[in-house]
């Protein structure tokens, strides 16, 4: 395995940058993924049938918060890598934990959110609008839950084995991951929840 | 301490904070359905630039060309899905 120092660590060997390269063009079917799921919600946001409409579901007090936790986790992760390439080993792990807390954070929001609906008689078989809904939100649910186990997964190995090749790219790809999830839910918070809401 | 929080990522993470803000007048200012939609493409599509470039480090290693190829194709393809959808499915019909 040839190091290249002039590289950050993540960078340092061929398979590093190849890695990277390969998440990005993930991160591009990801994009597709929700592609298919926002446009199936448009056509179907209007066809409510004997069920609730958005505007009679959506609350903007969790809304605000999922997304004011969700902005800020994506903040820290940056700052996280950011003193990654310091070679500050507890301040990574520090902006990490926070990243991981603001996560699950979100994620009891969004359970919370869910009973809700279901509370209101919004269930997945309600309506075209609501399962779809539903369908939506609970992907990009299950992106973030996904993401939580990943991110604690790799503050294990950081604490374990310190910066090397292996854990740098591990993290900075799961940097990617998280950012990516930042942006879907800016797109989720635009075109589900406040254009619903308007 | 001054190191681990770069300029150029506090002012990302504050101006993303100012266009979530704007994205919510929407709901609290009361306008015009167009106007509110206009709002929110353009808050959301500038946020997701300020990821991508900021945060997400784009433009820094020498697969950058590839990255936003990819990049560029899997927006394409997803517009032309949520544009062509709409159009065959609903727009069409009004």
């Amino acid at each position: 395995m040839k190091i290249d120092n002039t590289q950050p660590l993540e960078y340092s060997t061929d398979q590093n940058q190849m890695n990277i390269l390969g998440f990005w063009i993930f991160l591009g079917a990801e994009i597709m993924l929700f592609a298919t799921l926002f446009a199936t919600y448009f056509i179907y946001a209007d066809r409510t049938g004997s069920g609730p409409t958005g505007s009679d579901i959506f609350e903007i007090t969790p809304v605000l918060i999922e997304t004011f936790l969700l902005l800020t986790s994506s903040f820290t992760i940056g700052l996280a890598i950011n003193a990654m390439r310091l070679g500050r080993k507890n301040a990574t792990l520090t902006f990490l934990a926070i990243t991981l807390l603001l996560g699950a954070g979100f994620i009891g929001f969004e359970i919370f959110e869910f009973v809700h609906y279901y509370h209101v008689g919004a269930g997945l078989q309600t309506s075209a609008f609501t399962g779809m809904l539903l369908t939506t939100l609970g992907t990009h649910g299950a992106h973030v839950t996904f993401g939580f186990f990943w991110g604690l997964f790799i503050l294990i190995q950081i604490k374990r084995d310190g910066f090397n090749p292996r854990t740098a790219n591990k993290s900075f790809i799961f940097s990617l991951y998280w950012h990516f999830l930042d942006v879907m839910w800016i797109f989720i918070f635009s075109f589900i929840y406040l254009k619903g809401m308007m | 301490m001054k190191e681990l929080f770069p300029a150029k990522q506090v002012n990302g993470f504050v101006f993303s904070l100012v266009l979530t803000v704007i994205a919510i007048s929407v709901y609290f200012v009361d306008m015009s359905y167009e106007i509110g939609l206009t709002i929110l493409l353009v808050t959301a599509f500038i946020q997701a630039g300020v990821q991508l470039i900021i945060f997400m480090h784009a433009g820094e290693s020498k697969d950058k060309g590839s990255i936003y190829t990819s990049l560029f194709y899997a927006i394409f393809i997803a517009l032309v899905t949520i544009f062509g959808s709409l159009l065959a499915m609903v727009w069409g019909y009004m």
